[in-house]
């Protein structure tokens, strides 16, 4: 079953007088229920772009975007803001947490939108917490922890409530290698035992060979597609395959100086 | 491009980034001018103050400057350091220090200069639209007309010059730049979560109360002891409210998790925490502001609202003649005729009594009563007068006994505690009897301190025996309606011109005192409203200046799923908080300064301080529905 669907998402910038740059270009998607997708490709190639239209953060010029059966961008501004926060998880690549809250008032912060009890809350934030491997830290503040943690954090507030799709911009963008498979291993565990469909946008191949699909973006359209067998490490090498392609285009190369 | 070219581009190209700092540059400038336009008001100069006045007004200018100084520093600083991230940029590019030191000075002698320029002509166009609205609401007919001496603009031009350069170099030369590293992160640094000490809290809460027990059981005379302990205990007592109790207030509620954790409190307690703790100083600044110029205005508009009633109190009867001797009594009546014609020919209502009264001496073992002058009156006499006033006479006298009459004034002391027996002696005939002090419902005259009611019968033969010169003769006026005719009685009795004939009026102790005050509560006024707007200001800035990093913030929400409703809840309740809790605060202070008040004063201080309260509010509430307004606009470009 397909819980997010695009058709023919168009994104244009610059106003119809000056130049236009097509960031993306008729581009489809569907992803299953509790699929990882990645997303790959160059500097440049609309992903970001593709990322922001799916979140709902941005609007296509064109097309349509169905989640959950609901084409999110006919939605009003209000209702989107609420069905973002019922439907989504978010994960950033500078965490986005608030360092006004501690990590444990980080994460229950979905609930408390959506009026939880506090009793429920709590009952809900302490599995998650544990298999991310954060349970200790949850009364300190964000100054007070690693990158990595912070990250891990955000991923416990992406999930807490239990969302349709979470989308992922560039996880691991901001930690070390050591940093990234935790937080990468620990992702892909916790998609696997809940089942929650994932979207992730990501530079790192190796964050990257998480995911069970990884597509690749060129010049906002498709460029290439590829599955992950049973070897993690195989599916690494078939990723940096597709992008030394993806890098060796000297085609490519002249749009971008274009 | 030159450096002075590139320091001047700095400034005009960051307009926006500028603007809030040049704004309070120049409002400090304005306060200042308007200050020293009226101070160096050629009327102002000509009237006869007294030393203490000419001493006042010097000391409120250098509290002003002093203040203005405080806030240019304050500004200067913080904008500095906001852009501690551009300087490490520069730092990178290679910028020495001297180098970055001189832009600096350059860039902010710019910003000195066109403040102070700006801050002139703001300070001309709201000097006259002060004079014009007081005036107005004074009901004088322009108290001072509109006058710019140059004096003025150059003492602020100099002033204030001086005060930019010496803030910036200050600033210059404490701010650090230890390594580039740090500068690049300026102040986005995650911020340390907010720590109190609750020894502080209680100590805080217990000052405050202090100074306001102080303050509800002070009177007239007490009140100069409390005075000074009781502003120490509250000042203090604020600050560690501020900076302390509200913490700790904040943390208790985050302890109460069904409150806390429910809908938008986390996000608004939890960001509020950050926000009190990063602004107690100005809110404690702000709310000691308001609190000066709600008192100030509130007492001086009470004493003025009060001046009817005060009087009322200490002149009783309307208007009163008085004449001694026997023999003055045909031109005594000559003058009287004289005023009762007067009054009629300009139809205004009255009704008379004329009494005689007797002087006569008080004998005692008691100092304070022995040898003291005082005038008798029949009983039948005083009835007569009092229901001539619309009073009540709440005692009998039979011829066992004396009333010693008191002025309302005089009753608070114990001063004049009364002896149980006194002798009253005239020339010929003298009587020793108790007495019993009762509320006096006539004026005081110039013959005697105290009047004294005896019955009928002994007062006849104290008045068949007196003596030529012991006779008094004493007419009493009651004008219903008396404040209407103010100017007219003052201008009849003025024509009063008997050198033995002495009048007293409550019109002229009115307009005596109105007059008296009219310039006090000027200038009081005047001051609280520059330190009420200032108090405004020094928030509007700081909302101004935190913007962006506000911004940071509500968009990071926005990404969660917030929506534009929320957020600006969110903002508004937080704004609230920030605005109306000094505000409140200022208020409860300036409440126990009227309860103080009040113990002094006759007239209820009730009304006039809830209109000064009521007046101040809602200039309160513009200020704050305006920042509200830019702020919810700022979030709105976020989304």
């Amino acid at each position: 079953m397909n819980v997010l669907v695009a058709e023919n998402l168009s994104k244009v910038y610059g106003s119809k007088r000056g130049v236009q740059h097509k960031a993306l270009n008729q581009f489809k998607l569907a992803v299953e229920k509790g699929e990882f997708l990645g997303i790959m490709g160059p500097s440049g190639s609309g992903k970001t772009t593709l990322l922001n239209i799916l979140a709902t953060i941005d609007r296509p010029t064109a097309g349509n975007v169905v989640i959950n059966g609901k084409n999110v961008h006919s939605l009003s501004k209000n209702k989107l803001s609420k069905f973002r926060r019922e439907e989504m998880g978010f994960i950033f690549q500078d965490y986005n947490l608030l360092d006004t809250l501690t990590i444990g008032e980080n994460i229950l912060l979905p609930l408390t939108l959506l009026g939880e009890k506090v009793k429920e809350m709590e009952k809900k934030m302490v599995p998650i917490t544990k298999q991310l491997g954060i349970d200790t830290i949850i009364n300190k503040r964000t100054y007070e922890v690693s990158g990595g943690q912070m990250q891990r954090a955000a991923i416990a507030r992406a999930i807490i409530h239990d969302p349709t799709v979470i989308f992922a911009d560039e996880p691991t963008g901001n930690l070390d290698s050591k940093s990234s498979l935790k937080v990468m291993e620990a992702f892909s565990t916790l998609n696997k035992i809940r089942q929650t469909t994932t979207v992730m946008v990501t530079h790192d191949p190796f964050a990257a060979s998480f995911s069970e699909r990884v597509i690749f973006i060129k010049d906002g359209k498709l460029f290439n597609e590829i599955h992950r067998g049973e070897n993690r490490q195989t599916f690494f090498q078939d990723i940096l395959n597709v992008l030394s392609l993806l890098g060796g285009n000297t085609d490519d190369l002249q749009t971008i100086r274009f | 491009m030159t450096f002075k070219q590139f320091a001047f581009n700095n400034v005009k190209r960051n307009t926006r980034q500028y603007l809030s700092y040049f704004l309070s540059c120049m409002f400090a400038v304005t306060v200042f001018f308007m200050y020293a336009v009226v101070v160096f008001h050629p009327d102002i100069k000509g009237t006869e103050f007294r030393d203490i006045v000419q001493l006042a007004i010097i000391l409120s200018e250098i509290i002003i400057y002093g203040f203005s100084f405080l806030f240019v520093l304050f500004s200067t600083g913080a904008f500095i350091k906001s852009r501690k991230k551009e300087y490490g940029l520069l730092t990178t590019l290679g910028i020495s220090k001297s180098q970055l030191n001189r832009m600096l000075m350059l860039e902010n002698t710019i910003i000195g200069v066109a403040s102070i320029v700006s801050g002139l002509l703001l300070g001309a166009l709201l000097t006259k639209l002060f004079l014009m609205v007081f005036s107005q609401v004074l009901g004088i007919n322009q108290i001072l007309p509109f006058y710019l001496s140059l004096k003025a603009i150059g003492l602020t031009a100099v002033l204030f010059f001086i005060m930019f350069e010496l803030n910036s170099l200050a600033v210059v030369w404490t701010l650090r730049t230890n390594s580039i590293m740090e500068v690049f992160r300026g102040s986005r640094g995650p911020k340390k979560a907010p720590k109190f000490s609750s020894f502080l809290s209680i100590l805080g809460v217990c000052f405050v109360g202090i100074g306001y027990y102080l303050a509800y059981v002070s009177d007239v005379y007490t009140i100069f002891i409390y005075m000074i302990p009781i502003l120490l205990f509250v000042v203090l007592g604020t600050y560690l409210l501020f900076t302390q109790f509200s913490i700790a207030f904040i943390q208790l509620l985050k302890r109460k998790k069904g409150l806390y954790f429910k809908n938008l409190n986390l996000l608004t307690v939890a960001d509020l925490a950050y926000k009190l703790k990063d602004n107690a100083a100005i809110l404690f600044m702000v709310t000691t502001l308001s609190a000066v110029a709600l008192t100030a205005s509130g007492v001086l508009f009470s004493l003025f609202h009060g001046v009817e009633a005060e009087a009322e109190r200490f002149v009783p009867q309307d208007v009163s003649l008085i004449s001694k001797g026997e023999n003055n009594l045909e031109a005594f009546q000559k003058e009287v005729a004289f005023i009762e014609n007067s009054f009629k020919k300009k139809d205004i209502a009255f009704a008379q009594k004329q009494v005689q009264s007797v002087q006569t001496k008080l004998g005692s073992g008691n100092d304070y009563w022995n040898d003291v002058h005082v005038q008798i009156y029949a009983y039948s006499d005083y009835q007569a007068i009092s229901r001539l006033h619309g009073k009540n006479v709440p005692f009998h006298v039979n011829s066992e006994e004396a009333i010693v009459l008191f002025p309302e004034y005089a009753r608070q002391t114990n001063r004049w505690a009364l002896p149980s027996e006194l002798t009253i002696a005239a020339k010929n005939k003298s009587v020793r009897l108790p007495v019993e002090p009762a509320m006096s419902n006539l004026n005081s005259t110039i013959y005697s301190s105290f009047n004294i009611v005896v019955s009928d019968q002994l007062f006849e033969q104290f008045r068949q025996t007196a003596a030529e010169s012991e006779i008094i003769n004493a007419y009493s006026m009651n004008i219903p309606n008396w404040t209407s005719y103010i100017p007219e009685t003052e201008q009849i009795l003025s024509n009063i011109d008997s050198e033995e004939v002495y009048p007293d009026s409550q019109a002229d102790y009115y307009l005596k005192m109105k007059d008296g005050m009219a310039y006090l509560f000027f200038f009081g006024i005047f001051i609280s409203v520059l330190f009420f707007l200032a108090a405004g200001s020094i928030l509007y800035f700081r909302m101004y200046r935190d913007i962006d990093n506000d911004l940071h913030h509500y968009h990071s929400l926005y990404r969660i799923g917030l929506t534009d409703q929320e957020m600006r809840k969110i903002a508004t309740r937080q704004l609230v908080f920030l605005f109306f809790i000094p505000f409140l605060v200022a208020v409860v202070h300036a409440a126990f300064a009227f309860k103080a008040l009040q113990n002094m004063i006759a007239a209820s201080v009730l009304v006039p301080s809830m209109i000064i309260i009521l007046f101040f509010f809602v200039v309160h509430l513009i200020n704050f529905f305006f920042i509200r307004n830019v702020y919810t606009a700022k979030l709105k470009k976020v989304m």
